[in-house]
């Protein structure tokens, strides 16, 4: 029954969340926008048309976004996608979370550069960048849920846990780490706007640039499927009723996605994007979070 | 044959091929001549070895020697069975790579007989550094793998850079040669013998005075295996050597250091909890500035040599882990901590030969590997492409490649929370951190090197390039490359050689509390196995299907005149991450600037990344330099700093006499 659910979110979800950040971003502008599954129309469609590639290009760039959906759902498979628990779980799975999105993200970026396009290189060069300074946030976040709860896994450690003053604070910087890490990585606003038309200030959409037809699609659907596990995340973290593993807790999982899903359209259609010189400072501020997260544990005292 | 005289008898084997690789009249009979002594002395070892990885006893010889030696112990435990497994095996492929690498210079009549002689002499060093126990045969050993090394680099003795590249090795190696002399003879002091076994019984007994001799071996150690901050001759000798030199120094010679390292931890027993976070500390700081390093050299050697130093580094932080595990009487974490360790020093060997074999073929092909200058190879070298790409991911540590088994070990070890106070997990975490960051950069610069010599356009017209890479050469990176692979699904291949080393440091997994590495790694192993079979099958029946598609150019994004010298340079593509660690960083900039509206001259901005430690070591000589050389000329213009040395003279003498007379 849970793997059921856990793999019929990953699949619809995805779409759901795409559709509802449109949706929204939509209605702000005075539109109504957008059927919610738009997104699989468009998967659809793309997949049945046929391929431009490059000249210069080489199988790495055919192979690329393979590469990318793979990964995506090899990670969206230690998460609880349904608020209960996760299709995989095993110690230290977030490692693996964490180094399959890295996978993902080379894949990417080498499928950038095969195109030769110096507006490519651009981007890979700030995802490489940006990445550099994320991956520690997403370890520091870990560890510090681990020393609090004893757990091992992101099944086990990603419940609210507010029992004491030190734990408070941990689990907002834990959020708000995580929150940043989820902004750079499903490249939204204010980190990267997905919407945008000028190449030179994109990061994750002129990567794509190139890309057409089947390759397009599954570019897509592995950032949209990206999109819903750091949501998840997200929404485990805030879900008072995760880990009961109820149906109430299904439905305040899936409710917390839409509602973040919200939120995130509401930020992209209210607030500009930040310059690219600030961005670098902003996931320090991720950092930082993380950092308070961890440090949180030395007021726990002793062992845990 | 008993197993001991199976070992030694590779020794005369070896030393006859040297021999003969000397004395043999043709170039492919010295060829010969070395890879079957080596392929035969690598059997004997292998053979020899077999029982000790089998869980038995030690292989242990005698022989009587003359004075000053008196007799030398051989003793082949686990530890040294592990290093010597691989080490060997790896050498006979390199010298099957220096057939095809050094083909062109073999036509121009040059003698390759003391080179395959050398690299005979090689693989006797490493039998004699891991299973000697005798302090001077141990030196013996050490200079002839540091000599052998040396000459190996300086193949291309004409230029002058390459003269100075070496001299800079040979120095280098002989300042740790005497830091280890100093430790031995402190050793010996104390003990009166060269053995190790008497080393051991000092050291076990007096677990509070080991601070200097500490020291002492770890800088030694740190040298030959190039850390931070006693890496300043690596980047220059891995990219003045032939490739193979470079690969054979990286991945297989230097991991002596770390080997030295682990025996003498084994003979002090166990540890202090302050030398484990020296270690740990020690070996973050290498791993963050050895990536760093790699993210901004133009050079493709250059760049694998800074990774020798993060990978050594990363070593070394999990060896701190298990000395802290063994400190604090936790052998989970001692097992994870080692066991991660020495997983790391197999799979770093295996990826850095590859990717240092591949960056060889590029050479041969296109005589350059400097990256703003290459672009679009993957067409032209495609099997050189392909493992430079397997090598590359497994060097970012990425699923489902052998590099990431041995980290998550590490990680394991890390983030589980093992420390006895809240501060020691806090750090703990910290440490995971940096090797995550360590990761990402790493995963940057595999990205960069990779995509700037492969992918894309060619850069730079004027390269004409060669062909890929002949039998010779690609049947090692092949090897090696298989190795990555099955190393990241099937890892209990090498746990076989890690395991019984870690008996050593006396956890049986037969004991309470301690674990079975392979239990750790099978839920990820299987984790990478799906990973690597969903990919495999994905990719396979996305290539056949291989539907409609049609050719255009790359979008300019309307600009429709792009060249080649358009695309993304290397210097372009790190420049945000040298900009953020710029003090780590330090570039040396050369520009002229157009100044007017309509510049009369022509302008021109060059970069280049220089290494922060060496240019800060010639800064100081240079000012010390300036100093002695202000004073001096001084002295004669003012007498008192002549009667003020003469005081001070009189003063130290005075001391030392009445020192003398209480």
């Amino acid at each position: 029954m849970n793997v059921a659910a856990n793999i019929v979110a990953m699949l619809v979800m995805p779409i759901v969340l795409a559709g509802t950040i449109t949706r929204v971003k939509s209605r702000w502008a005075g539109r109504r926008g957008p059927p919610i599954f738009q997104l699989a129309f468009d998967l659809w469609r793309l997949a049945r048309k046929s391929s431009v590639y490059s000249t210069v290009t080489t199988p790495v760039f055919r192979l690329g976004p393979i590469v990318v959906l793979v990964t995506a759902l090899a990670s969206a498979c230690v998460v609880p996608l349904v608020g209960t628990t996760s299709l995989v779980s095993f110690p230290f799975d977030f490692v693996w979370f964490a180094y399959v999105w890295s996978f993902g993200r080379v894949a990417l970026m080498l499928g950038a550069l095969d195109t030769g396009s110096s507006f490519e290189g651009m981007g890979a060069s700030r995802e490489a960048t940006f990445a550099t300074l994320l991956e520690p946030v997403l370890f520091l976040v870990a560890g510090a849920l681990c020393l609090h709860s004893g757990a091992r896994s992101f099944s086990q450690a990603l419940v609210p846990q507010l029992d004491s003053a030190p734990a408070l604070v941990m689990w907002v910087a834990a959020i708000i780490a995580l929150l940043v890490v989820v902004q750079v990585e499903a490249a939204r606003m204010p980190i990267d706007d997905p919407t945008t038309h000028l190449e030179l200030t994109m990061v994750h959409e002129v990567m794509i640039l190139d890309h057409s037809g089947p390759e397009l699609a599954l570019l897509q659907l592995g950032s949209a499927v990206k999109l819903f596990v750091g949501v998840s995340v997200v929404a485990l973290l805030l879900n008072p009723l995760a880990g009961t593993g109820s149906l109430a807790a299904v439905g305040a999982h899936l409710g917390l996605c839409i509602a973040i899903a919200i939120a995130i359209g509401m930020s992209e259609s209210l607030i500009a994007r930040l310059k690219l010189r600030v961005i670098p400072q902003y996931i320090v501020v991720g950092l930082v979070a993380g950092g308070i997260a961890l440090l949180s544990m030395l007021g726990r005292g002793g062992q845990g | 044959m008993t197993s001991s005289a199976l070992l030694l008898t590779s020794i005369p084997v070896l030393l006859v091929g040297a021999a003969l690789a000397v004395g043999l009249r043709a170039n492919h009979a010295r060829a010969i001549a070395a890879l079957v002594t080596q392929a035969i002395a690598t059997l004997l070892v292998l053979a020899s070895i077999v029982p000790v990885l089998a869980g038995d006893a030690s292989i242990e010889v005698t022989w009587p020697w003359p004075a000053p030696i008196d007799q030398i112990a051989f003793r082949v435990d686990a530890l040294g069975a592990f290093f010597l497994a691989w080490s060997l095996p790896m050498t006979f492929l390199g010298t099957l790579y220096a057939v095809g690498y050094l083909r062109p210079y073999f036509s121009a009549g040059r003698n390759g007989g003391p080179h395959f002689a050398l690299l005979n002499m090689t693989s006797v060093a490493f039998v004699l550094i891991y299973s000697v126990q005798n302090a001077l045969v141990f030196l013996i050993g050490w200079e002839i793998a540091a000599v052998a090394a040396w000459l190996l680099v300086i193949w291309d003795y004409r230029s002058q850079k390459i003269r100075f590249a070496g001299f800079n090795y040979l120095v280098s190696t002989h300042v740790g040669l005497f830091v280890l002399v100093a430790a031995f003879m402190l050793l010996h002091s104390y003990t009166g013998s060269m053995d190790f076994a008497e080393f051991g019984r000092y050291l076990s007994s007096h677990p509070g005075g080991q601070g200097t001799l500490f020291l002492l071996l770890g800088i030694s150690f740190a040298l030959k295996s190039a850390f931070f901050p006693f890496h300043t001759w690596l980047p220059r000798a891995h990219s003045a050597a032939p490739a193979h030199v470079s690969a054979l120094m990286s991945g297989v010679i230097h991991k002596a250091g770390l080997f030295g390292f682990l025996r003498f931890t084994l003979l002090g027993g166990r540890p202090e909890a302050w030398m484990g976070w020296a270690v740990l500390i020690f070996g973050a700081t290498s791993a963050i500035f050895g990536v760093l390093y790699t993210a901004t050299q133009r050079d493709l050697k250059r760049m694998l040599g800074y990774s020798s130093t993060e990978n050594v580094g990363i070593a070394a932080m999990a060896f701190g882990l298990g000395m802290l595990g063994w400190a604090w009487s936790n052998p989970a974490l001692a097992t994870l901590g080692f066991g991660g360790g020495l997983l790391h020093i197999l799979n770093h060997a295996l990826f850095k030969c590859s990717l240092f074999y591949a960056a060889g073929a590029v050479y041969r092909a296109t005589h350059t590997i400097d990256l703003e200058r290459l672009g679009g190879l993957a067409r032209r070298l495609p099997r050189t492409a392909v493992f430079f790409l397997i090598g590359g991911l497994a060097m970012a540590a990425l699923p489902p490649f052998n590099g990431f088994v041995s980290e998550f070990l590490i990680y394991s070890g890390l983030l589980s929370g093992a420390a006895p106070t809240a501060e020691g997990d806090v750090v703990l975490v910290c440490a995971a951190a940096v090797l995550a960051f360590v990761g990402a950069v790493g995963a940057l610069s595999t990205t960069r090197a990779f995509g700037l010599a492969f992918l894309g356009a060619p850069r730079d017209p004027s390269i004409h390039v060669g062909e890929d890479a002949p039998r010779s050469m690609a049947i090692p990176m092949a090897v090696h490359s298989a190795g990555i692979l099955i190393l990241g699904v099937y890892p209990d291949v090498a746990l076989v050689l890690v395991e019984p080393a870690l008996h050593l440091f006396r956890f049986d997994p037969g004991i309470a509390g301690a674990l079975d590495l392979s239990v750790v790694l099978t839920p990820v192993v299987w984790a990478c196995r799906a990973l690597a079979l969903v990919l495999g099958v994905s990719m396979v029946v996305a290539w056949r299907r291989r539907a409609r598609s049609s050719a255009s150019v790359t979008w300019g994004c309307g600009y429709t005149a792009g060249t080649a010298r358009m695309q993304y340079t290397g210097s372009s593509f790190s420049a945000q991450l040298s900009t953020l660690f710029r003090p780590a960083l330090p570039v040396v900039t050369r520009e002229h600037l157009p100044t007017e509206p309509f510049p009369r001259h022509a302008s021109h901005l060059s970069t280049n990344h220089v290494d922060a430690v060496e240019r800060r070591m010639f800064e100081v000589l240079g000012q010390g330099e300036q100093f002695v050389h202000d004073t001096s000329g001084r002295i004669p213009e003012q007498p008192r700093f002549a009667f003020a040395f003469g005081l001070l003279a009189l003063v130290v003498v005075a001391l030392v006499a009445i020192g003398e007379v209480l």
